[in-house]
Parts: C-alpha cells; sequence; structure tokens
C-alpha cells in the first residue's frame, strides 16, 4: 500500500538502547545486533517490512575502515535492503529517514547508530575534526575548547561556576532512573566547586563520560503509526542548522544555529514538559536553554543527558529516544529533543515531539 | 613549513606556495571481543573454530558473535571446529609498487579460502607451492602452519581486516583433484 500523508504525521513508535559502558568487550555491530531486533520489535515489525534504514556512526572511533558497512549485518541486510550512512551523530539519521519518508512510498523506517569510544583516545582523536591548519597541528582537545567557551560564557556574566555546577549535579541525579546512563548519584554543588580544574574553569566533571554503546529507532507514518503503537511520539517538525567550523568566527556564549534550528521546526518558544539537550559539557546546557528560550519550569534532561551518558556518534539520537519515551508512556504531551554535531555546538538539530 | 616553488604561471612569474607537513598519528586499543578471542587461542593451538548459526546452520569462521543472515547473536556454545583444509574460491596475483609502509617487494597473493566445514572464507590468504598461473578456483589446499614456538597474534584485528598470516604462513595445494563449482559456487566471498 503506498502511504500518503503530511509532513507531520511521522511518529516514533519503537526504540531501543544498550547501556553505555566505559569499555565495551563488543564491537559496534555485535552491540548493535540485539539493539535493532529489539526496536523492530517493540514496533510490532518485521525486518523485512522496513522501509528505509538509515545509520550514523564514526569509523575513527574504533579505526576500523568501513566499519559502518559491517555495521549494516545488523539490521539484517539480506535480501537486499534501502539503507544510506551519515557520518554524524544517529540524530542526523533520524533526519533522513524523516526525509525519506516524505517521498510518501514508504511508511516504516529504521535508524540506528552507534559508538565505541574505548579503542581511542579521545583527546588525541577529536582535534582532527578542527581545521588543519590552524588549530588540529595545535592539538586543541575538546576539553580545552570547552573551556574557551566556558570562560567566554562567564565573561559575558551569562553563567557562574556554581551554575555550571547545578548542571552537574541535577544531571547525574536525574541519571539514577536511567537504567543506560554511565555516570549517575548524588553530587552536593559546593563539593563539586571544591574540585580541581581540569581545564580552568571546568572540572572534570563538567566533562561527559567517555562511553560505548548503541541505539536504534523505528519511525511510521499516519495510519501505519497508530497500528503499531497506541500513543505515537509524533514529530511536529525537525530541523538542523550549522555554523561556521572555526569557532573563532562565532559567538560562543550563545547558539544561533539551534535558535533558528528550533524555529523551523515550529518551536515557538510555547509550552514544553520536558526538553532533552545534547549538551556534552556543562556550560553548553546553559548556552542551549537561553538559546531556545524555554520557559521556566521546563524539565531538562530528565534522562541525565549527555553528562550521564555520552556515546558519541548515539547521544544525539538517544535524546529523540528518551523524549519519545516520555510521550509514548504518556508522562508528557509536548516535548523538544536536540542533538548537536562538530565542535561546541557547531551543528544543532531540535525536533519537537508530541502525543495526541 | 617550508616554502616550495612551482613551475612558472603563464604570465611568467614564479609561483610560490606554502607547503606545511601535518603527520597524524592516533593510538587504538583493538580489544577483541570474545567471539575472537576464543578463535585466536585456539588458532595459537593449532584450530581453527567458527559459531555454528542455530538458525540457519551457516558455519562463520572466524565467528562473528551473529549471523547476518538471520540477525541472531551466536556464542560459545554455538561453537564448532573445522579442517585446516579447504578449497580456494577467489584469488588476485598483487604486483607491488613502492609506497609508504609497503614491505613486499615481489608479486604475492591474495586469496579466500573456504575450510571444509565452513560457510565463510579466510580472507586475504597467501597461496604457495604453486606457480601463480596455475592459480585457479576449486583448487584443494592445506595451511602450512608456523612452528608453534613462533606464532603470535600480530595482525588479528576485529576491525575488519588483518588476517591469520601471523600463525598460518600460507595454504599449498594438497594433491586432490580440484573441488566442483557446486562446493563453493555460494561461499566466494
Ligand atoms: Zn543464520
Amino acid at each position: 500500500m503506498a502511504a500518503t500523508g503530511t509532513a507531520t504525521d511521522i511518529a516514533v513508535v519503537g526504540w531501543a538502547q544498550t547501556p553505555a559502558v566505559r569499555r565495551s568487550p563488543s564491537t559496534e555491530v555485535q552491540l548493535l545486533v540485539p539493539t535493532i531486533t529489539d526496536a523492530i520489535a517493540m514496533a510490532g515489525l518485521d525486518r523485512r517490512e522496513i522501509g528505509f534504514t538509515c545509520s550514523g556512526s564514526c569509523d575513527y572511533l574504533t579505526g576500523g575502515p568501513f566499519a559502518f558497512v559491517q555495521n549494516l549485518e545488523a539490521s539484517g541486510a539480506w535480501p537486499p535492503i534501502a539503507e544510506s550512512h551519515v557520518e554524524m551523530d544517529g540524530a542526523w539519521a533520524l533526519y533522513e529517514a524523516w526525509v525519506r519518508l516524505q517521498h510518501g512510498d514508504i511508511d516504516t523506517a529504521l535508524v540506528f547508530s552507534s559508538g565505541k569510544s574505548s579503542a581511542s583516545e579521545p583527546m588525541e582523536l577529536w582535534p582532527h575534526q578542527l581545521d588543519p591548519y590552524y588549530l588540529a597541528p595545535l592539538g586543541v582537545d575538546p576539553a580545552s575548547l570547552a573551556g574557551l567557551q566556558a570562560r567566554a560564557l562567564l565573561d559575558a556574566g551569562k553563567a557562574t561556576e556554581r551554575d555550571f555546577a547545578e548542571v552537574v549535579a541535577r544531571s547525574r541525579r536525574n541519571g539514577r532512573a536511567n537504567p543506560n546512563a554511565q555516570l549517575t548519584g548524588e553530587a552536593d554543588v559546593d563539593a563539586l566547586l571544591a574540585e580541581p580544574y581540569l581545564r580552568e574553569p571546568l572540572r572534570r566533571h563538567d566533562l561527559p563520560p567517555i562511553g560505548d554503546g548503541a541505539a536504534a529507532l523505528v519511525l511510521a507514518r499516519g495510519a501505519r503509526a497508530r497500528e503499531l503503537c497506541a500513543r505515537p511520539a509524533w514529530i511536529r517538525g525537525i530541523d538542523h542548522r550549522i555554523e561556521p567550523h572555526q569557532p573563532g568566527m562565532r559567538d560562543l556564549t550563545t547558539s544561533t544555529s539551534a535558535a533558528l534550528a528550533a524555529r523551523k521546526a515550529g518551536y515557538d518558544g510555547g509550552p514544553l514538559d520536558l526538553a532533552e539537550l545534547h549538551a556534552p559539557f556543562s556550560p553548553q546546557e546553559i548556552v542551549l536553554r537561553q538559546s531556545l528560550g524555554l520557559p521556566e519550569g521546563t524539565e531538562v534532561n530528565p534522562s541525565g543527558g549527555a553528562l550521564a551518558a555520552n556515546v558519541v556518534m548515539v547521544a544525539g539520537l538517544a535524546r529523540v529516544i528518551e523524549a519519545a519515551a516520555r510521550i509514548v508512556d504518556g508522562g508528557a504531551d509536548r516535548a523538544l529533543a536536540h542533538a548537536t554535531n562538530g565542535q561546541l555546538l557547531q551543528h544543532n538539530l531540535v525536533c519537537v515531539l508530541e502525543g495526541e | 613549513m617550508s616554502d616550495a616553488t612551482t613551475g612558472a604561471t603563464t604570465t611568467g612569474t614564479a609561483k610560490q606556495h606554502l607547503v606545511m607537513e601535518h603527520l597524524v598519528s592516533l593510538t587504538y586499543r583493538d580489544a577483541l571481543p570474545p567471539s575472537l578471542d576464543r578463535f585466536v587461542d585456539r588458532l595459537l593451538e593449532g584450530h581453527i573454530v567458527g559459531h555454528r548459526c542455530p538458525s540457519c546452520s551457516r558455519v562463520y569462521v572466524p565467528p562473528r558473535g551473529y549471523c547476518p543472515m538471520c540477525v541472531v547473536p551466536t556464542a560459545a556454545d554455538h561453537e564448532v571446529e573445522v579442517s585446516d583444509r579447504g578449497i580456494l574460491t577467489g584469488f588476485t596475483v598483487i604486483t607491488p609498487i613502492a609506497y609508504y609502509g609497503q614491505q613486499e617487494t615481489e608479486p604475492f597473493v591474495h586469496a579466500s579460502v573456504r575450510l571444509d566445514g565452513a560457510d565463510t572464507t579466510l580472507v586475504g590468504v597467501e597461496i604457495t607451492g604453486v606457480p601463480h598461473d596455475e592459480l585457479r578456483m576449486g583448487l584443494r589446499v592445506k595451511a602450512v602452519w608456523k612452528p608453534e614456538s613462533e606464532r603470535s597474534t600480530e595482525g588479528i584485528s576485529s576491525r575488519g581486516w588483518g588476517g591469520v598470516s601471523s600463525v598460518i604462513d600460507s595454504f599449498e595445494p594438497t594433491g586432490e583433484p580440484d573441488a566442483p563449482p557446486d562446493e563453493y559456487r555460494d561461499h566466494v566471498f
């Protein structure tokens, strides 16, 4: 049956995640086999019914050329399937699948992503995503860059170090209810502030944990979504925007691209039950909250966010899954999920989800 | 950094280019998953093991920890031992050119061998004991093991390349008649 519909009748109807762990003994494809199987089973589908598959991962993490091709084996690529891959967080694979569903000829899609940072040294690897002339040769690691952003935020009077610590304490506290979180527990703000600096003004706890893991999500549209899920999480809008690669060319204390993506995704500053923000460094949550204009009282990162579990290439897709899960279980009616790519919130995606 | 001068431009003036060397070194720690770790342990002892899929019965060597056809996990209780003899299912004779890191100087073979009892092939193995122009699909071959004291895990990787050459030097003809195509038609990769 050919599916038809509008841009706003595509919904999340199934998902699965592995716990984030510091060092998984499994390969990315081994992590994905049960994860994809579980997501498709939750949606009540047979994998042969999936209309389109899109994945997100980064071969540099494990140093395995074309690892993303082997990852496809976990989706059951025989008989041949229609698929695509982005060398980006899985949230962008979700975006591509959402665009593909707009064609109207299919009514389901599978999205998955995986990341295994334990095989490499993140502080050594990540500088290579910077420009090869000015920054990569300096070996500027992500924590140092985030330190510059934090300093800019303090100097602009937009936040204090105590604000950073409060983000960390809430994230870890919220993470206790998330079985997939890696770094959780009670944290006292004064005790956090007594810790030494790692990259002044950032302390170790302002950085995300390093983790391995995988996630998968199933999309369906219109009547098919209602058939597969009692209360689908409808994607009312999704958009992504990017800023210059060179951090020195933008105001690091605000996120123009996140604000624009939110507006293009249809977020108007209205009430939200929750927001899942992909902010790997604690000051970035403050930048995002301010730039997105979240209303007072919006619950931010009930899952614990990226400070509780930050599987690179997965953490953005996980934000959509966490927001969708709250809608599907009836705990929320309207949620905003955000994902980021690149350094210092260079590239941002916003997805607005609603229940009916 | 260094200055480099290239050929004259059309206006006759020499053009200056700034050349910047940027050498990249990345560190990876490739921990083998349990399925491959067990394969390596047995290989060092002179045995080749794989996993038999509980759903379709295909035997994967080395074991992958799942069956990609059925998308089901496989584990230690699906382990089977296969022969160190098999069929040459495909090959390339590579004539090395000198590039950074190339250690070969003479033409060599990258071949795929379907071991008896396996549904997959060992890939990237060397074939010796036969002139390159006599290599053919269906050739029956057997492993030439390194002496136990010389075996190592060098080159064995979970990352999609590398092979067993640090344990098995090469494969060589057994002298048996060639296998008919039916025995390897669906198993060439
Ligand atoms: Zn099978």
